[in-house]
């Protein structure tokens, strides 16, 4: 039987090309497989977002400091609510934190066209116009963070501890409503929760459901 | 583009502050809201039934009493001038809501468009004289893609005497009265053991046929966004449920189950389910998901859009899958036909038959991937199930395709020669037989190729098969094309084809040396039709081949007589065998299973059996496989049946399960639905006290099973 060289190694080609095919395969359905969502008590998810200054954040440049992140959108009207001035609920707890050495992360997760998406500019306008005192504005327009973290609404709060373990998930407090008359009614879980971390307690109350609007995936 | 989308930010956000002052005037509310009594006057000491009627405008709605992942549920705050007591007024009945999936598998809310009623009980204090008022505000959140939070003043005033019925607020609040969830009459068990949750309702007589039931959830236990798989039996229904990342069931999981049947108003039952195990007879087959906003493809727009990608995405791991099917042994063969076509197109120097070749070849695989998708929708619409491999546990089918086995054999022998034979070189009839030939190769690729269900097309069939037809035509066209693809861009890409070796005697060496794995692959069906229909169907479909050999022999010979003596032996040596081959299939299903079973020396499958072991403490490992099955058969050899794993398998006391699927058995083709598999080879693992399994890959390897049984 005469094999030419060249069918062979025009077989052995094919075959490495569909191995090669194979591989890639198992590699991507096993990166497709859902990366494990953000929980309490784990390791918070690592990201590098861009903030409204065209910079590069990650979680990991604040290894050793409490992050404090808050999924926001200005025209929710549970967000307006706790920008309210007065009685400034959110900026005066950005600002205590700020004071206190802890990161606090505003992330914008809304997609291009839909309530709450801003550009970098209109970012800092607002930041500007409330007295809003967050270390950074995180657009992610995507929605990539917001998924890895599992937000639902705006707000939604999440702390992670100095050694990156996530400490809170849900509510920024205990009354769910729009309305700012309640914001004096209400339990403050974030607030709560990092005089826990601060004073190297575990959280009381470590999971609560978040209430607001939906982000705007 | 991005400017587009800053301009539209800059206009919703002003469109937003006007809405905020429009808010402020109380005319443009996106919802009315009024009180409404079923009475014109009242009695002191009588209860009677007000209302808060809804109604939004279009595109806008409002939320249940758990409102899912976003949103609030409307409330009623008394304020100044009512002169009841607090106690006096009852909390609000809530109609049965639906589901608002604001983000497809993400975001899932609960409530209500267009028009609702919540109705309340009110109870006249006995010393009442006058009037009784009622003054409250509405407090509401009303969504449509942005969400605006909403007041309205509502008040109600009624006077004290003798009662009088308001026939007409009285028909309204007892209309939706009727679509408050009433309390299930059945049981409900929620089995939390395993991840997912399983709530299991037992009702006499079960659910409808026809229903579909989705559980919406007081609290927030469970994933509201995730779907809800359901199962079905005589003796009710069971859904799958998600638990929520934080999600423990503290008691009992609340809520209510709403079903839906099709030209009928949905219902709703209010549960209380205890923890427990699932009810036998609520989970017996799957049910498939077909309401708007239920099923896995939302009914939202932009849930369908989500559910093409999906189909997108399996499609190209379909298509994938079908080059890997290249690969298979059993299509090796028939693959190296179409290269000998190839390398003959090529050497008669037309580039264009090169490339006619290709798209024959290419029509005929995608063509009967095709059909092959067309016999599985009508056998998943006969039988409510299908199976890939089904078609070799037909034992008339199998014992054909042994027969067209041994016909190519011989064929590849150079025993006779089809019309247009490949052999012959140019010519414009050697060219139309080239095309039809290289089409009816195509056609025997997918055919002998089909059943060799590769690793990676079983997980991808598996997710498919439940999916509505078109996703299943788009995956089945995605792989048979994929199984053509490699010959395609041969037969197209200049130059490649220049890659060829040069035809000469080689050629028909080489063909005659690829009839003998035909004739294995014969004798391998063979085996298939002994394990369906016993030794008497081997037997005919021996004498089959004979005839087969003496139609041919007989058909050289010439003259028309022989030619059509030739003709109906031909015939006969097909459809004796198949009608030989054709036993009913209870009288041999025993002694197969027997059969097959004492070669392997293992105990047969069986949920039963499963829980049986699990219960004396054992870890259970269950083989499904079948003896048509490739991939099986080099799993066993080279990790099952390894002393190593024998080994580690006995030293853990592990009970290994064979469910041998060489013949359709429907306990084994629920078992693989359940795991969304398609077929065979799957392989479950239960380590000890578990009562979920794991599921294996479809290639095993003995480090793998070795590492889950110590570990």
């Amino acid at each position: 039987m005469i094999l030419s060289r060249r069918h062979l190694s025009l077989a052995a080609g094919m075959a490495a090309a569909v191995a090669l095919t194979a591989g890639a395969l198992i590699a991507s359905t096993a990166e497709a497989s859902p990366a494990a969502p953000a929980s309490v008590g784990a390791l918070a998810p690592g990201f590098t977002g861009t903030n409204s200054n065209g910079e590069s954040v990650s979680l990991a440049d604040f290894a050793g400091k409490t992050v404090v992140l808050e999924w926001t959108n200005d025209g929710c009207p549970f967000v307006k609510k706790h920008y309210a001035d007065p009685p400034l609920n959110m900026q005066s707890l950005q600002k205590s934190a700020s004071a206190d050495d802890i990161v606090w992360l505003s992330v914008i997760s809304s997609r291009p066209g839909s309530q709450g998406h801003v550009s970098p500019e209109e970012a800092n306008a607002l930041t500007t116009s409330r007295g809003a005192a967050p270390a950074h504005v995180i657009l992610d327009e995507s929605g990539d963070i917001g998924r890895l973290f599992g937000a639902k609404t705006t707000p939604h709060m999440y702390i992670v501890t100095p050694e990156g373990t996530l400490v809170y998930d849900g509510a920024i407090d205990s009354v769910p409503s729009a309305r700012v008359d309640d914001i004096a009614k209400a339990e403050n879980y974030v607030s709560a929760a990092l005089a826990d971390v601060g004073a190297g307690k575990p959280v009381a109350t470590p999971s609560t459901k978040p209430y607001g609007c939906a982000v705007k995936y | 583009m991005t400017g587009f989308f800053r301009r539209f930010a800059v206009a919703a956000l002003s469109l937003s502050a006007l809405a905020g002052l429009a808010h402020a005037q109380m005319d443009a509310r996106r919802a009315e809201a009024e009180l409404i009594a079923d009475r014109v006057t009242v009695a002191p000491g009588d209860t009677f039934y007000a209302a808060l009627k809804m109604t939004m405008d279009d595109g806008w709605h409002i939320y249940w009493r758990n409102a899912g992942d976003a949103g609030l549920p409307p409330r009623l705050i008394l304020k100044d001038g009512t002169n009841l007591p607090e106690a006096a007024i009852g909390e609000f009945l809530w109609p049965l809501p639906h589901l608002i999936p604001v983000v497809e598998g993400e975001i899932m809310d609960y409530g209500y468009d267009d028009q609702v009623v919540f109705a309340f009980p009110v109870t006249i204090p006995k010393d009442a004289i006058g009037q009784v008022q009622i003054v409250a505000e509405a407090d509401y959140l009303i969504c449509e893609s942005i969400c605006i939070p909403e007041t309205a003043d509502v008040s109600l005033t009624l006077p004290v005497g003798a009662p009088v019925e308001n026939a007409k607020a009285g028909a309204e609040i007892g209309a939706w009265i009727a679509r408050v969830p009433v309390a299930f009459g059945g049981e409900a068990r929620i089995a939390d053991a395993a991840e997912p949750w399983t709530l299991s309702l037992r009702q006499e007589d079960g659910f409808p046929e026809s229903a579909q039931l989705r559980f919406f959830p007081y609290q927030h236990e469970i994933s509201h966004p995730a779907a809800q798989p359901q199962r079905a039996g005589p003796e009710g229904a069971s859904l799958s449920l998600t638990p929520d990342r934080a999600g423990t069931i503290e008691g009992t999981l609340d809520g209510v189950i709403r079903v839906d049947v099709p030209g009928a108003e949905p219902v709703g039952y209010e549960i209380s389910a205890s923890r427990g195990e699932v009810f036998a007879g609520t989970a017996d087959r799957e049910v498939q998901s077909a309401l708007p906003g239920i099923g896995r493809l939302g009914g939202a727009a932009e849930g369908n859009a989500l559910g093409w990608q999906r189909i997108a995405t399996l499609a190209f791991f379909a298509l994938i899958g079908g080059i890997i099917l290249n690969l298979m042994p059993c299509v090796l063969p028939v693959l190296s036909m179409k290269a000998i076509g190839m390398v003959q197109a090529a050497a008669s120097g037309h580039a264009g038959e090169l490339k006619s070749h290709g798209l024959w070849y290419t029509g005929g695989v995608v063509l009967s991937f095709l059909a092959l998708a067309g016999v599985l929708l009508l056998v998943r619409q006969a039988t409510g199930s299908a199976t890939l491999g089904f078609q070799l546990q037909h034992a008339p089918t199998v014992a054909v395709l042994t027969l067209v086995m041994f016909a190519v054999g011989l064929w590849l022998m150079g025993f006779f020669e089809l019309g247009g034979s490949v052999q012959n070189l140019g010519g414009s009839l050697a060219r139309r037989g080239g095309a039809a030939g290289a089409f009816f190769t195509g056609i025997l690729a997918a055919v002998v190729g089909a059943p060799c269900v590769g690793p990676f097309l079983g997980a991808a069939l598996g997710a498919v098969i439940g999916q509505p037809a078109p996703a299943v035509v788009a995956v089945f066209l995605a792989m048979g094309f994929g199984m053509a693809l490699p010959f395609l861009i041969l037969s197209f890409v200049p130059g490649l084809h220049r890659m060829l070796p040069k035809p000469g005697k080689w050629m028909d060496t080489l063909k005659q040396a690829f009839a003998f794995p035909m004739f294995l692959t014969a004798a391998w069906l063979l085996s298939i039709v002994a394990s369906l229909a016993g030794a008497g169907a081997v037997g005919w479909t021996l004498v089959g081949a004979t005839t087969l050999v003496f139609a041919i022999w007989l058909g050289r010979q010439g003259g028309a007589v022989r030619k059509a003596v030739a003709a109906v032996a031909l015939a006969a040596a097909f459809i004796y065998p198949a009608v030989q081959a054709n036993v009913p299939e209870a009288s041999v299903s025993g002694s197969s299973q027997g059969a097959f079973n004492g070669n392997y020396g293992e105990a047969a499958w069986s949920p039963d059996m499963v829980e049986a072991m699990l219960a004396e403490g054992r870890p259970v490992f269950v083989d499904f496989t079948a003896s048509w099955c490739a991939s099986c058969q080099v799993n066993k050899l080279t990790t099952l049946k390894t002393r190593k794993v024998q080994e580690a398998f006995k030293n853990a006391n592990v009970a290994f399960l064979v469910a041998d699927f060489t013949q359709k058995d429907p306990m084994i083709a629920d078992e693989l639905k359940l795991r969304a598999r398609a077929g065979v080879p799957m392989y479950l693992w239960y380590p000890a006290g578990a009562s979920e399994p794991q599921i294996l890959p479809e290639l095993l390897t003995q480090e793998l099973v070795i590492g889950l049984v110590e570990g």
